[in-house]
């Protein structure tokens, strides 16, 4: 039913950018497309994906359809321009999962515009668009087409718009496919990928630049959530002697590795370590991981107070609740850094944090803010 | 709405998106990265933007997102908090509201209910106006859209 909607509707008449799906719809299978663009990376294992320490509380038994690699359904409407609006609204509240409204360029004076939207992979789209159709008092249902949604087209896009970022004078990070513009300086490359830490965030910044004032020379360095490795790498090429990164999203491991690789950082100068996200045992779901992270969790256990700068940027909630898991990786007297939070999320991080730091100073860029401290020499009450 | 004139104004906007996402839960997967990655928007940015403000909610709780996207790669979002219908269903535990709203009740729930869901709604950006009262009018207009009847005390 749906092909012969498609057929209905196979020229593409539409400007800004849509041009490029329509080229897109005679592509070869997804399973080409996949490989085609990442010739160097092993094929992602489409286990449960999490995004930094955000899975901590949610249950172990997350649906398939939050995966990475889940299918999708793409479906581009044509419909009058004043009541787009409330149609995208209503298609949201009858099932799709997003919905897109382009702006008309000034010179377009066409009656129509399109709404493209996605919908999850068993979503009846029809009923679901008929009965938005209906719920805002539309005579008849829009034109539409469903397509499948392509799979790595939004990832290589995001790529493409990453430039070189001078952090501070005398920092760059410079994505892989781009030259440094500053030869001489220090130059961090990087291959983001999905994982976070590209540099441009504000954590990023004021981690990086709290890194630059703490690592003199020779430190043991712990990257609390580390995302793309960008923290663990800067540390290196600031002068610390070893780098240890952990992170509980699998993602980022990889990346982290990669990241590594292009900065010609070896493994021994660079550990990282895949936790489990729970915060007690390790998780019994991911069969494949279990060898892995029962002897990770071993190695980064017996690594308590090791560490000389341990830097987390995560989020709000994980800070809070792993802040003496945090602290115990860190020697007594070690400085520790913590971002990831809003500036209006300071006064939970230092209720929580204050009993374990000494020396507690708070930097902040745009809304967001990071706290570093001195771990107390004595815990008192632990 | 007059704020959104503003942007119109500043700067150029390419397109509105719309989007629910479970609270603390953005990822670079369906259907974040493919609507955000359409206009080149950084999903990394938008993911620890989202996740951060969205922490003082229960987790996976599906908040509405509002993204407007400017043609130079920036963006600016506002997050709803979930809809009162959705609310409602969880309050009353049931997955959807009754066949024959009017004719036949779905389910009870006592005033309590209807008062801590307008607490929560309060904070909304479009609601701040309102007095507590009449969101909670509003609430049980909606409730009864759906078949739920709503009184003092649940025995």
């Amino acid at each position: 039913m749906s092909s012969s909607n498609f057929f209905k509707h196979l020229t593409l008449t539409s400007s800004y950018g849509f041009s490029i799906l329509s080229r897109r719809f005679i592509h070869p299978p997804l399973t080409l497309l996949f490989t085609n663009i990442y010739p160097k990376r092993q094929p992602l294992i489409p286990t449960k994906i999490s995004l930094r320490f955000s899975n901590c509380y949610t249950s172990v038994t997350e649906p398939q359809s939050s995966t990475l690699l889940s299918p999708y359904l793409s479906v581009r409407i044509r419909c009058r321009n004043d009541i787009a609006d409330m149609f995208s609204e209503a298609l949201m509240c009858f099932g799709a999962s997003s919905t897109t409204v382009g702006e008309l360029d000034n010179g377009d004076t066409s009656d129509e515009i399109c709404i493209e939207s996605i919908f999850p992979e068993l979503e009846d789209v029809d009923v679901c668009i008929s009965q938005a159709a209906d719920s805002i008092g539309l005579k008849e249902i829009p034109s539409y087409e469903v397509k499948a949604g392509e799979q790595y087209d939004w990832i290589k896009k995001t790529q493409e718009s990453f430039d070189p970022i001078e952090v501070t004078k005398g920092l760059w990070i410079v994505p892989e496919w781009k030259t440094p513009p500053d030869v001489q300086a220090t130059n961090i490359i990087l291959n983001p990928g999905l994982a976070f830490g590209t540099g441009e965030h504000p954590t990023t910044r004021l981690c990086l630049l709290l890194l630059q004032r703490l690592i003199k020379g020779g430190e043991h360095f712990l990257d609390y959530g580390t995302g793309s490795g960008i923290l663990a790498i800067a540390a290196l090429k600031f002068g610390a002697s070893l780098s240890v990164g952990v992170d509980i999203d699998p993602i980022a491991i990889t990346s982290a590795r990669q990241n590594a690789a292009l900065n010609n950082i070896g493994p021994e100068k660079l550990q990282l370590h895949l936790v489990s996200g729970n915060t007690s045992s390790p998780l019994i779901d991911e069969h494949k991981y279990v060898e892995k992270q029962t002897s990770c969790e071993k190695v980064v256990e017996s690594e308590q107070e090791k560490y000389d700068v341990v830097i987390a940027n995560i989020l709000l909630n994980p800070l809070l609740e792993l802040a003496d898991d945090i602290i115990s990786h860190a020697k007594p007297g070690a400085a520790i850094g913590l971002s990831g939070i809003l500036s209006e999320q300071l006064p939970y991080i230092m209720d929580r944090y204050s009993p374990l730091l000494d020396d507690i100073s708070v930097s902040e860029m745009d809304d967001w803010a990071c706290l570093s401290g001195r771990k107390k020499t004595i815990l008192t009450g632990g | 709405m007059s704020t959104l004139k503003e942007i119109l104004t500043r700067r150029p906007v390419a397109a509105t998106i719309r989007l629910t996402v479970p609270a603390g839960g953005a990822r670079p997967a369906p259907p974040v990265g493919p609507a955000l990655g359409q206009y080149r928007l950084n999903l990394m940015a938008f993911c620890k933007d989202f996740n951060a403000r969205t922490q003082k909610y229960k987790p996976d709780t599906p908040m509405a997102v509002t993204i407007t996207a400017f043609k130079d790669n920036t963006f600016e979002f506002t997050v709803k908090s979930p809809s009162v219908t959705w609310y409602l269903k969880k309050a009353a535990g049931i997955e959807s509201g009754s066949s024959r709203p009017g004719h036949v009740i779905a389910t009870t729930l006592s005033v309590r209910h209807i008062y801590e869901i307008a607490k929560i709604k309060q904070s909304d950006p479009y609601c701040q106006y309102m007095s507590l009262e009449s969101i909670c009018k509003s609430i049980t207009g909606t409730a009864n859209t759906m078949g739920i009847k709503v009184v003092k005390d649940l025995d």
